[in-house]
């Protein structure tokens, strides 16, 4: 069989000889996925290129840029948590110097917060973990009515980041719904800002689909929590956050 | 002896993907890799790296340890000891995802793509995080290509800095591979992509296959695609282009971070096949598919019939 084979494309090729330009056709296709896990060995250039690099962001990173005097941390018996209020509170803070018309902010969702950052010294490192994601902050003017759709959705889901809203959670619904200060008005607009994250229904959120207007304000949400801590170190203030009835459930 | 080649093609058809016992040892005779008769290529591919530098940290998350281009280089090394005809490709989103695209821009993403000998790339759309004007500063540390075939990008930094096709010529082969990016409004902050106009990918795709297969006589067309692999909504993944399309063996794909078990073959507008492939994301994978072409003379033989398909290598 073999030798017929041989034969076979000895003959073939002369054939093809006389052909000027080949052309080929795919016969056979395999395919094969490699894991690139501990068992695969490294190449030392590559090492050698990006560690100068490596040097710069692991010094940066471990950086210390502020002090928390609490655990600052998501675990919570209540619908909002120590972590979750820094959090909103933070980005509120900062963002109100670019835009001063919020009303208030829904930047996260609870299963965005992805790390708690313990009692003491915080590193960029630190926020890096909290927040790990690139999403950017996004200024929505809302009708009253999908203002209401936002509140409903973080009463249901008992309890998200926020700041600037304030309500009680009575059956899975919202209640006594304070907006920066001012008792709600579901006739009114309000400037509400969230990250596009969430924005886009990520988590299920719903409000957002048909605003008045949106607007990327250019801040990652990140970099205000990075601006914030930063901010309360230069101010020669440490982090203490705290729960302050925000969001309560009777 | 055309007569018999004719044939064997025939019978190959007819058992539907299986070779016959003569056809299967006809592509592992060394003769016919010899006098050029056959032929293989190795496609290598990555998708969605994210400025994965290292491996993830060993946190106790999901992919803890995996990844690292340290690895991915060593592999590819190898692979190409191994194997005289290797293209390595990227679907594109080099950039975003660890502190080293938020200090450095992308330049070490870019340099070590350079340092892999990558072929070429297209342009995911957080490839635009830092605007046109950030990734066209990191393009003088490639040394390959920026392949977007919808994408117009003429008003923009990036005007002289792309194009829509490249035909890479390994032994006797011609490889035509183009690009395909995702609709960047909604996706991504207008200040960033600015004046880049998106053009409907499958309308390009069309055209840009047909001018690699017909006039520039390519012997595989190969999609580099930043649109996803498929979505609930109608909008256009690689899937709804695979099967609108003509002309293209293979879509590499992205944006959807997709870990798919095997490659998916769907037939296309012509009856014939092409192939989808994804490899997760952050370069915890790399994808492999090798090709067998067989020579044929003008007009004696059918181009595009169906071919043995392995989701293994050959021992």
């Amino acid at each position: 069989m073999v030798t017929k084979n041989k034969i076979y494309f000895l003959a073939a090729s002369l054939l093809f000889l006389g052909s000027c330009t080949a052309k080929y056709a795919v016969v056979k296709s395999n395919r094969e996925e490699y894991k690139i896990s501990n068992d695969v060995q490294v190449d030392s250039t590559i090492i050698k290129t990006y560690m100068p690099y490596k040097v710069k962001v692991d010094a940066e990173m471990n950086t210390v840029i502020g002090y928390s005097d609490v655990v600052l941390t998501k675990s919570s018996t209540v619908p909002e948590s120590v972590l979750g209020n820094f959090f909103a509170d933070a980005v509120f803070h900062q963002a109100k110097k670019m835009e001063p018309a919020i009303d208030f902010v829904f930047p996260t969702t609870k299963g965005g917060l992805r790390n708690d950052i313990a009692k003491g010294p915080i590193n960029v490192s630190n926020i890096f973990e909290l927040m790990p994601f690139e999403n950017q902050l996004v200024l929505f003017n809302l009708k009253g009515e999908d203002v209401l759709k936002v509140v409903n959705y973080i009463a249901i889901s008992n309890g998200q980041p926020v700041s600037g809203l304030k309500f009680n959670i009575k059956e899975k619904s919202p209640e006594q719904i304070i907006i920066n200060g001012k008792p709600f008005d579901v006739t009114k607009n309000y400037w509400v800002l969230t990250s596009d994250y969430i924005a886009s229904g990520g988590d299920d959120a719903v409000g957002f689909a048909t605003p008045i207007s949106r607007k990327n304000i250019g801040l990652l949400v990140r970099d205000a929590l990075l601006r914030e801590v930063k901010q309360v170190q230069a101010e020669g203030k440490s982090i203490n956050a705290k729960l302050d009835g925000r969001i309560t459930k009777n | 002896m055309e007569e018999l080649l004719k044939i064997n093609r025939r019978n190959f058809i007819k058992a539907g993907g299986i070779a016959s016992a003569s056809f299967a040892l006809s592509l592992n005779s060394l003769d016919a890799f010899a006098n050029g008769r056959l032929q293989k290529l190795t496609i290598l591919h990555t998708n969605d790296v994210h400025s994965r530098i290292e491996p993830f940290p060993m946190d106790g998350s999901r992919n803890e340890g995996l990844g690292g281009t340290a690895r991915r280089s060593a592999l590819i090394k190898r692979i190409r000891a191994e194997q005289e005809n290797v293209l390595l490709l990227d679907a594109g989103d080099i950039f975003q995802g660890t502190p080293y695209f938020n200090k450095f821009g992308g330049e070490l993403e870019i340099k070590l793509m350079s340092q892999m000998q990558y072929d070429a790339t297209t342009l995911g759309n957080h490839d635009f995080d830092n605007g046109v004007e950030g990734f066209y500063k990191q393009l003088p540390y490639a040394n390959f290509p920026v392949l977007i075939a919808n994408y117009d990008l003429s008003n923009t930094a990036l005007s002289k800095s792309t194009q829509p096709f490249k035909i890479f010529k390994k032994a006797g082969l011609k490889i035509g591979v183009f690009g395909l990016g995702i609709q960047l409004k909604g996706l991504v902050d207008p200040k960033n992509y600015g004046e880049t106009q998106y053009l409907d990918p499958i309308t390009k795709a069309n055209e840009t296959a047909a001018i690699l297969k017909n006039d520039y006589k390519c012997d595989l067309v190969i999609c580099l695609s930043h649109l996803g692999y498929k979505y609930r909504s109608d909008a256009v993944s690689d899937q709804v282009l695979a099967k609108s399309t003509r002309n293209i063996d293979l879509i590499i794909g992205g944006h959807t971070h997709t870990f798919m078990d095997v490659p998916e073959d769907v037939k296309n507008l012509d009856g014939q096949i092409t192939t989808i492939n994804q490899v997760g994301f952050a370069g915890i994978n790399l994808g492999r598919i090798d090709y067998y072409f067989e020579a044929y003379k003008d007009k004696k033989m059918n181009i595009g019939t169906p071919y043995l398909i392995n989701n293994k290598l050959d021992g």
